[in-house]
Formats: structure tokens, C-alpha cells, sequence
């Protein structure tokens, strides 16, 4: 197998047939983001800086992660902590940092860019959060075809 | 993006990025026998494929590598199924490359 050295800033972005406030939708409503990511089931909450987003596995017995808003700001940007407590390893490390960036782009579409960053004490998270590639795609598709992918086995 | 991935320069640049994120133009131009100007332009052609993200940290303009194209290949032409075997095919010739 090749091993990637880990950095502790990733950085993804796609362009999504849809508008800036579908985007960000997509990213907040607890409904959708059950659709293309694993399932997760997302606490109702307020969309303000300080407040929790917590996420738990699809049958609510795990809890996969408490993080805090940072930042919020519709339909442009929106920051949040991240740590991965579906691990027991991954949950013991440092808390790092989601921020999602939507900018109108041309033909209607718009740039989605996530930065994964502040991942110097997670080194393992780092390595694991290399499926935001999948997530993201399995975003658009949605946003696009209003169908994710067929759900994982 | 196969036009992108069609030149060794190009990919020689992903390498180093996927050797190590978040690099500067100079810091990828030292590693290169080639002008600024010409790592300037074959980074700007990964920029326009969507393989190379340029972001400002600062005052320096950092370069990372965009894995989102090349998983959405992945998604179009590799079957959830068939990823296991290839992923199999490739570990192996890892193994047997890395022994002989």
C-alpha cells in the first residue's frame, strides 16, 4: 500500500448544479445530510455560532460527534469543530476544523470548498477524513439528481 | 483533466503534493529543472482541471492537491464490487514490486 504523509490541512472542491442556498442546505438540514452521509442522524439545533452539532449513528445508539459552531454566516460560510467519536482512537485525539465555503459560481452552478485543517494533533484523523472525497461527491449527486448512492452494505 | 494528467511534469507535480500538501510555488519550482514561468503554467493548467486548489494563508499562496476529480473517475468507471479486486490487484503488485 502507498502512505500518504499526513498534512494537517486538506483541502476539497467540486462544482454542484445547484444554487448557493441549496448548497447550504445540504450542509445544515439534518434530513439531507442523513442522505449522503452515512446516515448520520444530526440533533436539531440553532444555526449560531457556539452551538452543538451533535451526530449520531443511524440507529441513534453511537454518538459520532459533538462538535461546536464557529462559525456561521448563510449561505457563504460555515465552520465547525470536528472530532471523530465513532473511534475510540480517533476521539482520543485533538480537536480539529471543518469550514465549508460556497461562492456562486458560472452556468448556475456553485464552488463548494471544504478545508480540513488544525490536524496536528490528529494524525489518524487525518489519514481518515480522506473520505470527504466520497462524501462530496455523494453530495452532489444528490443535489443533482435528487437520489444519493445506493446504501453502503 | 486528462489533458492535466497527460504531461510528467504534471504529475510530478501531484507526486510532490501528494508527498506533501500545502506548498508554495517556489517550494515546488526548487524541486523542478524548470523556470518559475513554467511551473507557473503547468500549475495553472492542474488549477483549471480542478486538481490543484490554490488558497492564500497569509501572504504566500499555498497549492494543494484536490482529490475530488479523481474520486469522482473512480465513482463512474469502478463499481463499489469490482473496488475490492482492483484494490487486491494493487496491493499485490505493491508487494511484488517492493520484494524484487
Amino acid at each position: 500500500m502507498t502512505t500518504m504523509t499526513e498534512t494537517t490541512t486538506q483541502v476539497y472542491q467540486l462544482y454542484i448544479r445547484a444554487t448557493p442556498e441549496q448548497v447550504w442546505d445540504a450542509i445544515t438540514n439534518p434530513e439531507t445530510i442523513a442522505r449522503y452521509f452515512h446516515g448520520a442522524q444530526l440533533d436539531p439545533g440553532p444555526l449560531e455560532v457556539g452551538a452543538s452539532r451533535r451526530t449520531w449513528s443511524p440507529d441513534r445508539s453511537r454518538l459520532w460527534g459533538d462538535n461546536t459552531i464557529l462559525e456561521c454566516d448563510p449561505p457563504r460560510r460555515f465552520v465547525h469543530t470536528w472530532r471523530s467519536l465513532y473511534d475510540d482512537e480517533l476521539a482520543a485525539e485533538d480537536e480539529s476544523r471543518v469550514s465549508w465555503e460556497i461562492e456562486p459560481a458560472r452556468a448556475g452552478t456553485s464552488k463548494l470548498t471544504l478545508v480540513h485543517d488544525k490536524l496536528e494533533g490528529a494524525p489518524k484523523t487525518a489519514a481518515s477524513v480522506r473520505g470527504w472525497s466520497f462524501i462530496l461527491s455523494n453530495l452532489k449527486t444528490l443535489l443533482e439528481t435528487g437520489e444519493a448512492f445506493p446504501a453502503e452494505e | 483533466m486528462f489533458k492535466a494528467l497527460g504531461d510528467p511534469t504534471r504529475r510530478h507535480l501531484l507526486d510532490r503534493l501528494f508527498e506533501r500538501d500545502g506548498r508554495t510555488l517556489t517550494e515546488l519550482e526548487s524541486e523542478l529543472e524548470m523556470t518559475r514561468f513554467g511551473v507557473m503554467k503547468h500549475l495553472r493548467l492542474l488549477e483549471e482541471a480542478g486538481l490543484v486548489v490554490a488558497r492564500r494563508q497569509g501572504r504566500e499562496k499555498l497549492h494543494f492537491l484536490n482529490p475530488v476529480p479523481i474520486r469522482q473517475i473512480h465513482d463512474r468507471w469502478i463499481s463499489k464490487y469490482r473496488a475490492h479486486e482492483v484494490s487486491a490487484l494493487l496491493d499485490l503488485k505493491t508487494s511484488l514490486e517492493d520484494t524484487a
